[in-house]
């Protein structure tokens, strides 16, 4: 089916072959690199902009 | 460990904020101009430096690149240095920096108004500008780089990854793109030609989207979404996911702004291919965006900072959507040249760019000046009325684009055009046009009541220059990975190493697309009776350059018989291969002009027609919105420049005769008393030496060689 799809692709050929193969298989080591990710170190890293060390002014803003 | 204590440089952030706001201001109001113009083209006020072909690259670039551009340094300056927990590396490259951009704004307004540009969308500037855009954007780099690596954090946030991929990726797009021959020190050719240049500037414009008024803003939403609704980021998994398929699929997706077009197939097919894929990153980082905010959402009624973010990402989500249907081949024979893609492109500047960029004012200013938002009346006010302002702006353009696109390839039952006159489909959209300019003025009504508000909070306020912070010293780790340490978890603390693999990833799409136009010759069948520009023409061409003649007209037709019948024959790569810079245009306000001196063609009038029509094209039809360019017919010709245009045209492989440009101004003047004594025998004087005859033999020119395969009417000596 795939093939089919890429031959109504018109010109699309070897240069676009050889590119979604690039893509899928960077794509697929990056989804698996992102799975195996320590669930803790995920949920420090998403905190980071929340840690700036400048209180004071959030408590002017938030008051 | 024992904390350092270090402090937050606020004047570059707050520096910037101002600009952002002056500028906002002032490219908005321009565009307003540009927009009152379809209306009222006599609001060119019949003076070349308001005309839209040199007024529209002061809009783009000033809401591009001073609004835009401001808004995101401000943005980097502040959160770079909190994620880092580190002063910037160099005030004075910070001041640098700025004082460099506002200066390159200035130079760029002055320039385009004075008719100096290169003719390419987005990257109009001249070459002794582009230099310093090029220096003053690897100043910003080196000291967002020295920030990185003096940083107190282990982890580098994503925020800072898509700071560096636009970093990188800008350097290499502006570099690329603006390789060009200088002529004098306000003229240059660029190196490409014809379908090579209009791929380059393509790769580059469509980029220049993806890593100027995304990229960047995509750091802004990582760091201040979370700030802003005090969550952290949804899911930090995606946003890894989100940032490296991005950056790696955005890079090719360049050729669709050209299908249909002479590009080779094999190129825009890969543009679309990948333009298609590109929703699914695009949504994980709206999606990642908008589910930051679970649990916060009750706060979004009541913060306008989040209500702004809200509407920014969901316009974001909107045009992600949007632009790869527009990619599609089957939407973009209706949507392309029409003014749906001005639409697409305002829900994008508007709504994504500008209203991310407001929320972030809206969260720092008060901030910086300890204390609280003059007024969340008058923020909601500016959010409801620019929201409807984008509204009323986008919703007229599809309509106008789709009514536009229907009778452009409307034929009657024996088979005819039913509108064979472009004006008629131009009239039609005067409504629709009217519209958006009241969408315009809405949403900079918007704006300035942000702009008040915002100058009343800053007068409320107290600055602090130097916002005191501290933290521990970064533990110094081996440079190498740790044992259990990933790749990706050691990218992630390594700046330099993290630059390459982005270079890497953005590289690939770049050179796959691009290399193989230059290096396969089949690529560009060239057609024997295509040839070089006489001196007169090539004149002429660079004043329809000057004039941004392309911010209107196309020079292309595509493969249609809606076109064909319309124009003539459809474009073929051979026929642009002396084309520097290439004209295609993106957008038909008028007619496309590349069949324009067929004669007996189409398109072909007479050279009394053009004189009459650019002195007064009212007076040829009172409908027209074509600006008069009367000037072209009291100015001289400047021909001081011809013979070193054609030492240029000569380095790039135009195939002049020797020693040609000793003696091109005598062919030029030849086919000038050619074109005079023309006029003369229709009972129009006008001297031979004077542009408006230069403009009328490019005129002229433009689609006789394929039509004809013959001669055109004025000869090089020597051939």
């Amino acid at each position: 089916m795939l093939h089919d799809v890429y031959k109504s692709v018109g010109g699309f050929g070897s240069y676009g072959m050889i590119s979604m193969i690039i893509f899928i298989v960077f794509f697929a080591l990056l989804v698996l690199y992102a799975i195996s990710i320590r669930k803790k170190d995920a949920e420090d890293f998403s905190r980071m902009p929340l840690d700036d060390f400048s209180k004071e002014s959030d408590e002017i803003q938030d008051s | 460990m024992e904390n350092q204590t270090f402090y937050y440089d606020n004047k570059i952030v707050r520096n910037f904020a101002y600009a952002t706001l002056f500028w906002g201001v002032i490219g908005m109001v321009v565009g307003l101009l540009l927009a009152l113009q379809f209306i009222w083209p006599a609001l060119s006020f019949g003076i070349p430096y308001t005309t839209f072909g040199r007024i529209r690259p002061i809009h783009t670039n000033a809401v591009i690149f001073a609004f835009v551009g401001n808004g995101m340094f401000t943005g980097i300056y502040y959160s770079l240095q909190r994620l880092c927990k580190a002063r910037m590396f160099s005030d004075l490259l910070s001041k640098i920096n700025f004082w460099g951009w506002q200066f390159i704004i200035v130079c760029a307004a002055l320039t385009f108004a004075f008719g100096i540009t290169t003719g390419k969308e987005y990257a109009e500037l001249e070459w002794p500008i582009d230099i310093l855009v090029a220096v003053i954007w690897l100043v910003f780099g080196a000291n967002m780089i020295g920030t990185i690596i003096k940083r107190r954090t282990q982890h580098i946030y994503v925020a800072i990854w898509f700071y560096i991929a636009t970093f990188v990726t800008i350097t290499i797009l502006h570099v690329t793109n603006s390789i060009e021959i200088p002529v004098t020190f306000f003229k240059s050719y660029p190196v490409y030609a014809g379908v090579q240049d209009a791929l380059v500037q393509w790769w580059y414009g469509h980029n220049a989207v993806a890593f100027f008024l995304t990229t960047p803003f995509l750091g802004l939403m990582y760091y201040f979404l979370p700030k802003a609704a005090n969550r952290p980021i949804y899911s930090y998994r995606l946003s890894i996911v989100h940032f490296w398929a991005l950056i790696f699929l955005y890079i090719w997706a360049g050729p669709h702004h050209l299908l249909y077009s002479a590009l080779p197939n094999w190129a825009q097919s890969l543009g679309v291919v990948f333009s298609v894929m590109l929703i699914a990153p695009s949504w994980g980082g709206m999606v990642n965006g908008l589910l930051t905010l679970r649990g916060a959402w009750d706060r979004v009624r009541e913060d306008p900072v989040l209500k702004f973010m809200v509407v920014a990402v969901t316009a974001y989500g909107m045009s992600t959507f949007e632009g790869p249907m527009m990619s599609t081949k089957t939407v973009n024979a209706i949507s392309h040249f029409t003014d749906w893609t001005v639409g697409h492109a305002h829900i994008g500047a508007l709504g994504w760019n500008g209203f991310l960029t407001f929320a972030v004012l809206y969260y720092l200013l008060p901030k910086m000046f300890q204390t609280q938002l003059y007024s969340k009346k008058v923020a909601n006010m500016h959010f409801w009325i620019a929201t409807l302002g984008i509204i009323f702006y986008a919703v007229p353009l599809y309509w106008g684009a789709i009514t536009q696109a229907s009778m452009w390839k409307e034929f009657t039952a024996a088979g005819f055009l039913k509108y064979p006159n472009f004006l008629e489909t131009v009239t039609q959209l005067r409504p629709m046009y009217a519209t958006r300019a009241l969408g315009g003025g809405l949403y900079i009504i918007g704006i300035l009541l942000g702009v008040y508000n915002l100058i009343m909070t800053v007068k409320a306020g107290t600055f602090v220059p130097e916002e005191a912070a501290s933290a521990p010293a970064l533990v110094k780790r081996s440079a190498s990975r740790e044992q259990g340490e990933g790749i990706h978890r050691w990218l992630e603390r390594r700046p330099v190493q993290f630059i390459l693999f982005a270079l890497i990833a953005i590289l690939i799409g770049g050179l796959i697309e691009i290399v193989p136009l230059y290096l396969v010759k089949t690529n560009i069948p060239t057609i024997a009776s295509v040839k070089p520009y006489t001196p007169l023409e090539l004149q002429g061409r660079d004043i329809y350059v000057r004039e941004g003649c392309y911010t209107c007209h196309s020079q292309q037709v595509r493969p249609f018989r809606s076109e064909t019948e319309r124009y003539g024959e459809y474009a073929k790569a051979g026929e642009y291969i002396y084309d520097h810079p290439f004209q295609w245009g993106s957008k038909r306000n008028g007619p496309d002009l590349s069949r324009e001196g067929v004669v007996n063609g189409r398109q072909y009038k007479p050279n009394s027609w053009h004189y009459n029509h650019m002195l007064n094209p009212q007076r040829l039809n009172e409908q027209s919105i074509m600006p008069v360019y009367k000037w072209l017919i009291s100015d001289d010709l400047d021909i001081s420049t011809t013979a070193k245009k054609i030492r240029v045209m000569q380095l790039f492989g135009v195939p002049y005769p020797e020693g040609y440009d000793k003696i091109a101004n005598d062919d030029l003047m030849k086919q000038a008393r050619g074109i005079a004594d023309d006029l003369k025998s229709q009972g129009i004087q006008v001297e031979p030496g004077k542009e408006i005859i230069a403009m009328i033999a490019y005129l002229q020119r433009l689609g006789k060689d394929v039509h004809a395969a013959g001669n055109p009417t004025a000869t090089i000596s020597g051939k």
